[in-house]
């Protein structure tokens, strides 16, 4: 028996290489019941590598991989009862219309509800009669996630599934998922869109040539780095870049900028008093810049 | 035009490995035949004697040609000219839809069409490519010849004779290109009209009027229809005419003038069968893995089934008339008694047995097809999505094998039946008609061997599964149809599976060959679906 708390995705060490280049090199990984997962990483960082294992695709080089405390690989017939999946790069059946796909796809995990499906293929604004042939990138997203959606599953995998969708479709998307996560689903969510996790997600691992970097809530996250000031005063902050946790100060002719580590805050907030601070705006750091810390290598380029 | 010559040459370094590879088989294959005639048939004697029997009956017309004097090259040409052209016809139409419809469907045509070059470079880039590869065709086939011995100008000829086929198919699969929407459908209608051009020969060459001497054949002038047929008029080693060549380059020539215009005023994507519209929902059987298979094979079977149809009218309609020429013919019975001792009652039945060996071939081709899509899903990301599902991938494996048994049982049992039906019609016949249907269906415990091998192929082999698939046709058709006429020993040939199919109905059933096969069928089936589990999916 599983207790209520085990992780609905939990991996270990997780290695995968494919002849000489190695995809995944010790990957660990833990998505808790009922939490949405962002999953985060650049191209190439071994995202979809993940997600083919935890489907049982593939098989890990070495590690382990658990999904509702099953080994997808020794039983993946069993282990997808509950999971619904969208892949990055969708394909379909050319000459098979929108809507026998979603036939297809729900009908083998047991069959879609219907008044669910209806209401998707409505809010997508999805034309089901189409052949897959004619369907555009953002079409054939929408189809896979439609067909994903359109039954209820314990566990959704998404391989960046608002890649070209347009912004109405996108917030559509959002909906869906504040929806599943809503009914008590757990969804692992792999993106670099990165407002689209900020808004989405509740813990977040941030993945980067094959390995975990970073894994925790935002605000967690957030704690590890630092806060964006922007200040006014009336004297020059000549003796700002001088405190301690103070870092990038930049000034123009209308004030100052800096960055500014968690753990000094307190004493950094006292430098700018002595300067008589006129206005001052402090800012929590942008997912992005906490993405460009974690890829940035050591020339800076992500 | 400018562009051009890059994008050719883009485009034959995309086919780097698979045109040799067609083009140096077509020439092993015709210096194999020529080699094999020197060989087994060295005595001026013998080959009068094959060329006589042969032009006395119409299953050999049929599937080989025109007998056209007892020279070594003139045999040669007669045993192995129509399949030769056969395969530069299919090469030419692969390599063409390759490069035209599939690009345009996959995207790729846009990529190359966002480039500074008129709409139709890339068109005239692979027509140009094709010219080349059939050029090249037609240097391995008398390079092939001339290695056999044989003089300079029949061997020329010859190869003109090949590559002018497969020049002819450049166009016509362009064409196809040009009217359907997919490349499967292009690629289908292309080879089979390649089939069409061998039957059409086929049948010309069956109701042939024979010469007195035994030792040429008039064709019937459905011949003529064929480019094959016209290839077939440059008599190589007898006449070394290149000019009936110039009638399938010429019509190639025309077609290929015409597809560049259409290409300049058609839309990218656009095709003259139009996309329709699809069912807003899946019909009985659209939720399960047997009924996807079924839904994506069912267009391609059907064509198949045509094709079976079309041989097994040929079987049963060309036999009676071709065994009632004999039969007025006094003197050619006398000879043929003596050349094939009890042969002359059974001359309809040799004929369609040959014929329903040929459906049987076609079936385990069309159970191979549906086998490799499986592939198809693999490599085109489609198999992600499907194996997402709670339904193992073994039963996905054994879905598309069930598909692909119905295929080989679709096909066999048209072409009985279309036979049958054709023998009834005409009221000829050694036995009841219905016999011909049992007939055909013994072939299928030998297709099904294929599909096999095919899916431990793929289960094991994912990247080399095509040319594996494939390759096991075409060497159980090398050892099992040509192992005689290449003179390999017996046990050799008899690894071929078609070997061990019963020939009715000539022979009688052999409940063990066939029980045989089926076992190793079965077999191959269980390692496959064990195989599958073992592997990670690849692209």
């Amino acid at each position: 028996m599983r207790s209520q708390s085990s992780p609905v995705i939990e991996t270990t060490g997780l290695v995968k290489k494919f002849g000489r280049t190695t995809a995944l090199g010790g990957l660990d990984l833990a998505v808790e019941p009922a939490e949405v997962h962002g999953f985060l990483g650049p191209n190439g960082a071994g995202k979809s590598t993940t997600l083919r294992i935890l489907l049982g695709l593939i098989r890990p080089t070495a590690g382990s991989a658990s999904v509702f405390g099953l080994d997808p690989w020794a039983d993946p017939a069993k282990a997808h009862r509950d999971i619904a999946y969208v892949p990055g790069d969708v394909s379909l059946w050319p000459n098979l219309s929108g809507g026998e796909v979603f036939d297809l796809l729900t009908g083998l995990r047991g069959g879609a509800q219907e008044r669910l499906l209806r209401e998707l293929i409505e809010e997508f604004e999805f034309d089901p009669r189409r052949k897959s042939r004619t369907y555009s990138k953002g079409n054939r997203q929408k189809a896979a996630l439609i067909a994903a959606f359109a039954r209820p599953a314990r566990l959704y995998l998404l391989d960046e599934p608002s890649a070209g969708l347009d912004p109405v479709m996108d917030s559509v998307f959002r909906r869906q998922i504040r929806r599943v996560a809503g009914e008590g689903a757990t969804v692992l969510l792999s993106s670099h869109v990165l407002s689209e996790v900020e808004q989405l997600c509740d813990r977040i691992t941030i993945i980067r040539t094959g390995v975990a970097v970073e894994t925790g809530t935002l605000a967690e996250l957030r704690h590890l780095t630092r806060t964006r000031f922007r200040i006014t005063t009336v004297a020059e902050p000549v003796a700002l870049a001088t405190l301690p946790g103070v870092h990038d100060v930049r000034s123009d002719g209308t004030g100052t900028e800096f960055d500014a580590d968690a753990s000094e805050l307190g004493s950094v907030l006292e430098g700018i008093a002595a300067a008589g601070v006129t206005t001052v705006t402090a800012a929590p750091p942008s997912l992005e810049e906490l993405f460009l810390r974690h890829y940035s290598d050591r020339n800076g380029r992500i | 035009m400018r562009g051009v010559l890059p994008l050719a040459l883009f485009q034959a370094r995309n086919d780097r490995w698979l045109l040799p590879v067609w083009i140096l088989a077509i020439g092993v294959l015709s210096f194999a035949t020529a080699a094999a005639v020197a060989g087994q048939f060295g005595a001026e004697r013998d080959r009068a004697a094959i060329i006589a029997v042969s032009a006395v009956n119409p299953a050999f017309l049929f599937l080989r040609g025109l007998p056209d004097g007892t020279g070594t090259g003139a045999v040669a040409f007669f045993g192995g000219y129509a399949f030769t052209a056969v395969l530069a016809g299919l090469m030419s139409t692969f390599l063409v839809t390759r490069h035209t419809r599939t690009d345009e469907e996959l995207g790729r045509a846009e990529l190359v069409g966002a480039a500074p070059l008129s709409r139709s470079a890339p068109l005239l880039a692979t027509l140009l490519l094709g010219l080349a590869a059939n050029t090249a065709v037609a240097l391995s086939v008398a390079a092939a010849f001339l290695a056999a011995g044989l003089p300079v100008p029949g061997a020329v000829v010859a190869g003109a004779a090949v590559g002018a086929v497969g020049v002819f198919f450049v166009a016509v699969a362009a064409a196809a290109a040009q009217m359907l929407p997919s490349g499967r459908a292009a690629n289908g209608a292309a080879a089979g009209l390649v089939g069409a051009a061998y039957l059409l020969r086929g049948v010309g060459d069956a109701l042939g009027t024979p010469a007195a001497d035994l030792l040429h054949v008039t064709p019937a002038w459905p011949s003529l229809l064929s480019p094959i047929g016209w290839g077939q008029r440059s008599r190589p080693f007898v006449a070394a005419d290149p000019m009936p060549l110039l009638v399938p380059v010429a019509a190639a020539a025309i077609l290929a003038a015409v597809v560049l215009l259409v290409r300049n005023r058609r839309d990218l994507g656009a095709s003259l069968l139009p996309q329709r519209v699809g069912r807003a929902r899946a019909g009985v059987g659209g939720t399960s893995f047997l009924g996807l298979a079924f839904r994506l094979q069912r267009a391609t079977l059907i064509g198949w089934c045509v094709g079976a149809a079309a041989i097994g009218a040929v079987a049963g309609g060309l036999g009676p008339l071709a065994s009632e020429a004999v039969a007025g013919n006094a003197s050619l019975q006398d000879l043929i008694g003596r050349l094939l001792p009890g042969a002359r009652a059974a001359m309809l039945d040799l004929f369609i047995t040959a014929m329903l060996g040929i459906a049987g071939v076609l079936a385990a081709a069309a159970g191979i097809q549906t086998v490799l899509r499986l592939r198809a899903e693999e490599v085109e990301g489609r198999a992600e999505l499907l194996l997402a599902v709670p339904v193992s991938r073994d039963r996905w494996l054994n879905a598309n094998l069930v598909m692909a048994v119905g295929s080989v049982l679709a096909v066999t049992s048209t072409a009985g039946a279309a036979a049958a039906v054709a023998v009834g019609l005409s009221g000829a016949g050694n036995g009841p008609a219905a016999e011909l249907l049992p007939a055909a269906l013994a072939h299928v415990p030998a297709a099904a061997v294929f599909l096999a091998l095919t899916a431990v192929a793929f289960a094991a082999t994912p990247r080399l599964a095509i040319p594996l698939g494939w390759g096991f046709l075409a060497a159980g058709l090398l050892l099992g149809e040509f192992g005689d006429l290449l003179g390999l020993p017996v046990w050799l040939q008899d690894l071929s599976p078609f070997r061990h199919s019963s020939a009715m109905p000539v022979e009688p059933f052999d409940p063990g060959g066939a029980l045989a096969m089926t076992v190793i069928a079965v077999a191959g089936a269980g390692l496959a679906a064990y195989l599958i589990r073992q592997r990670d999916l690849t692209a």
